[in-house]
């Protein structure tokens, strides 16, 4: 196949990486922590949305919705419980806290779902152009014959869909305005009678329905366990921080980095390198953070 | 008070209440202590209390065995019918009477398949609950730790572990008199080379003369792979591309995308169950077509229903039922629970017999007397046995004995390894069902002797 279908599969893998990273980009630059337990709560939407197309059971798009809710009311309590009462210690007992966090909730997951793998049950269509000519350069095919299946467009359609959101809100609605202006200083909005409580509360709230989202469409393409968004951390935070932690255009930038990179080198690398794709995604990172410390963007979210 | 000195209090209580909680949260999660016992219908659940080295002797005192489990991990799903098949294995050693007139009880602990967890686990096992071996440990768990269980000189007899690293590791070296020259580790299960081996002589029977290979980059999917390559490439087949992929990626579509563009036959898969779907999912996705062949977990219920029907026609060779007592142990298993049969189920129930009988044997169950009579008790032309009691009896009468396995004959090779048939499942009709078995002998002719 050409480089067309990888860049479409790594379009993909960007994609699901996308949606969480804005969520986990946010919490870094309105409350100034790095969150370690964000891949439990893709976790925890997942496990929502199955428990709802199963148990109530609801059409898959309702489920995904009520997996969003509940991501957004789940991420407010646990900040409630465990990141407010110590918002003023600084980032580090933050950031070790989340740790914490996320090994706990890993394992209680594990403890009260069970040890199975389950599973959504949806239906994929496989739309196919096997007519495109090849253009060949070099040893490269740049295009040639490709498939996209329906799972495929509605990871993407979504992923596009949250960018238009998070884009309006933070440029034209009050409560976005005030992220960015708490984000800049969180004294001066204070002063300016910003109620920058209600600010983080709302960061949370939207952190939490980006990884309901991010989870469910995750465990769609693989499966609903106690590791599901816990696997996927690595490349969430890195995603955020190629981007410039804080900058949610940043993260949208990284992700796709990163996920086009994981793509291209299985397909490009040596026969006995393609299991290292991920590090080759790091060694992208470290090299950008080289040259460009403050990452792609080079903007938090107060400057977006 | 002030009220913000009454804020600090309630934050110091509140951080105080859930550091407490969150310690005693991960204390039940993590494995530091706490294991489940098996003493079977008879036992009174008390911890045993010997040192191991004369428990037994007097048939006052419970003799323990220890159970290094999978009961969380990626490999979690095998455990239930492992867990069935010892504490079957325990009630029907001590409906028997016991050995050596004590009851026997299996401490299982979880190891979550983590060597450092596993290192941790059998020193538990060994220095607090005093047990006289093992009867578990993965290849994962073993090969990094080969030293350590080496210093540790406990008999462990696994079911679990196929990897080559062990083909040349472990037993008696056919004298069991002489412990110095011993390794201590069994194995009830045939390895990965004995089923590889009829994994690739039954792809090359059916004519798939070219192949291509989707791995894992772990230590066990690759060495799954090599076994199958070294028999297949040295009988003529011809490897055409290979991808090694990690594990949990939300998509194989890349690698899918690179092995296919390659002209071959047949395609491998070795890759944990959860990795596989996903990967076997893309394939059908992609229509990318050929026959699929599977590593050994991957013939189960799970991956039938979630790849689809596209999957009818994919087989997989795994260890198979071939012992001489598999009807004796499925009688009892069925009655002792309703976990499904895996092919370390078998293997289980051998392990935690033959241990009984090493130790009946041996009149103590110290862990070189047990070392000294694994051998004895398995091979030679003693009266063959297929359950304890039947074992009991005849060492009773002065008989020497040859124990008949479940899983295979359970005749331990100079390594501690274990011969036998090797099954074909194919997904077919909703399902994977048994289609074909490849002999004892015909994958021992690939097998070069004194190299298993």
């Amino acid at each position: 196949m050409g480089l067309l279908q990888e860049i479409l599969f790594g379009l993909v893998t960007g994609s699901y990486i996308a949606i969480a990273a804005i969520g986990f980009t946010l919490i870094y630059g309105i409350v100034n922590m790095i969150n370690f337990a964000y891949g439990e709560y893709l976790t925890l939407g997942a496990f929502v949305g199955l428990l709802a197309s199963t148990a109530l059971p609801v059409p898959l798009p309702v489920a995904v919705v009520v997996a969003m809710v509940g991501g957004g009311i789940g991420s407010l309590v646990l900040a409630r419980g465990f990141f407010t009462p110590i918002n003023q210690t600084g980032p580090v007992p933050l950031l070790l806290t989340s740790i914490g966090l996320g090994i706990a909730l890993r394992n209680v997951i594990r403890l009260v779902a069970g040890r199975n793998a389950r599973y959504f049950e949806t239906e994929t269509t496989t739309v196919r152009f096997d007519s495109v000519p090849d253009l060949s350069v070099g040893p490269v095919d740049l295009l040639g014959g490709f498939f996209v299946t329906t799972e495929q467009l509605t990871v993407v359609g979504a992923a596009v869909a949250v960018f238009v959101a998070v884009h309006l809100l933070l440029t034209r609605t009050n409560v976005g305005i005030a992220m960015r202006a708490m984000g800049d200083d969180e004294q001066l909005a204070r002063v300016r009678g910003i109620d920058t409580q209600l600010v983080r509360d709302s960061v949370w709230i939207l952190a939490g329905v980006l990884a309901g989202l991010a989870g469910v469409l995750m465990a769609i393409q693989t499966n609903v366990s106690a590791t599901t968004g816990y696997s996927q951390i690595l490349q969430i935070l890195s995603a955020a921080i190629l981007g410039g932690a804080g900058s949610p255009y940043g993260a949208i930038v990284g992700a796709y980095v990163i996920g086009l990179v994981i793509a291209l080198s299985t397909a490009l690398l040596p026969s006995g390198l393609t299991g290292l794709s991920t590090a080759a995604a790091f060694v992208i990172l470290i090299a950008v953070l080289l040259v460009r410390p403050s990452g792609i963007a080079g903007t938090e979210v107060r400057e977006a | 008070m002030p009220r913000g000195t009454k804020t600090r209090v309630r934050r110091r209580s509140f951080l105080a209440g859930a550091g407490g909680a969150g310690i005693a949260g991960l204390s039940g999660c993590v494995s530091f202590g706490g294991g489940e016992e098996s003493s079977g219908d008879t036992g009174d659940g008390s911890e045993g209390e010997s040192d191991g080295a004369t428990a037994g002797e007097t048939g006052s005192e419970p003799i323990a065995l220890g159970q290094p489990a999978a009961l969380s991990g990626q490999w979690d799903f095998l455990q239930p019918g492992v867990s069935q098949a010892t504490d079957a294995a325990v009630s029907h050693i001590n409906e028997a009477g016991g050995v050596l007139g004590s009851e026997l009880e299996v401490i299982r602990r979880d190891t979550a398949v983590n060597p450092q967890e596993a290192r941790t686990v059998a020193t538990q096992l060994v220095e607090s609950d005093g047990v006289a071996g093992l009867v578990g440990l993965f290849s994962s768990e073993i090969n990094p730790l080969w030293d350590f269980l080496q210093d540790l000189a406990m008999p462990v007899v696994t079911p679990w572990p196929g990897s080559t690293y062990l083909d040349t590791r472990g037993g008696d070296k056919l004298t069991p008199d002489d412990v110095s020259d011993d390794e201590w580790v069994w194995r009830t299960v045939v390895g990965d080379t004995v089923h590889t081996s009829g994994s690739a002589v039954y792809a090359l029977e059916e004519g798939f003369e070219t192949l291509g290979v989707l791995n894992g980059n772990t230590e066990g999917e690759r060495s799954y792979a090599e076994g199958f390559l070294d028999v297949y490439e040295e009988n003529g087949g011809t490897l055409v591309e290979r991808v090694e992929v990690e594990l949990a990626q939300s998509s194989y579509q890349s690698a899918l995308s690179r092995l296919f563009d390659a002209d071959f036959d047949a395609f491998l898969i070795s890759l944990p169950q959860e990795s596989a779907i996903t990967a076997l999912s893309d394939w059908s996705d992609g229509e990318y077509g050929r026959q699929p062949i599977l590593s050994d977990t991957l013939a189960s219920q799970a991956v039938y229903d979630q790849v689809g029907s596209d999957i009818e026609g994919a087989w997989a060779a795994q260890p198979g039922r071939s012992g001489p007592g598999y009807d004796t142990f499925e009688g009892i298993y069925a009655e002792a629970g309703d976990a499904e049969i895996n092919a370390w189920t078998p293997p289980s129930w051998d392990a935690v017999t033959v241990m009984a009988l090493a130790i009946e044997r041996a009149g103590e169950a110290s862990p070189a007397a047990i070392q000294r009579n694994l051998g004895p008790v398995s091979r030679g032309d003693g009266t063959p046995v297929q359950t304890f009691a039947a074992g009991k009896e005849a060492l009773a009468n002065g008989e020497e004995i040859t124990y008949r396995g479940a899983a295979t004959p359970t005749t331990f090779t100079q390594h501690g390894n274990v011969f036998g048939t090797v099954t074909i499942s194919t997904a077919e009709s909703g399902g994977f069902t048994q289609t074909s078995q490849v002999s004892a002998a015909d994958v021992r002719e690939y097998v070069p002797e004194g190299q298993y």
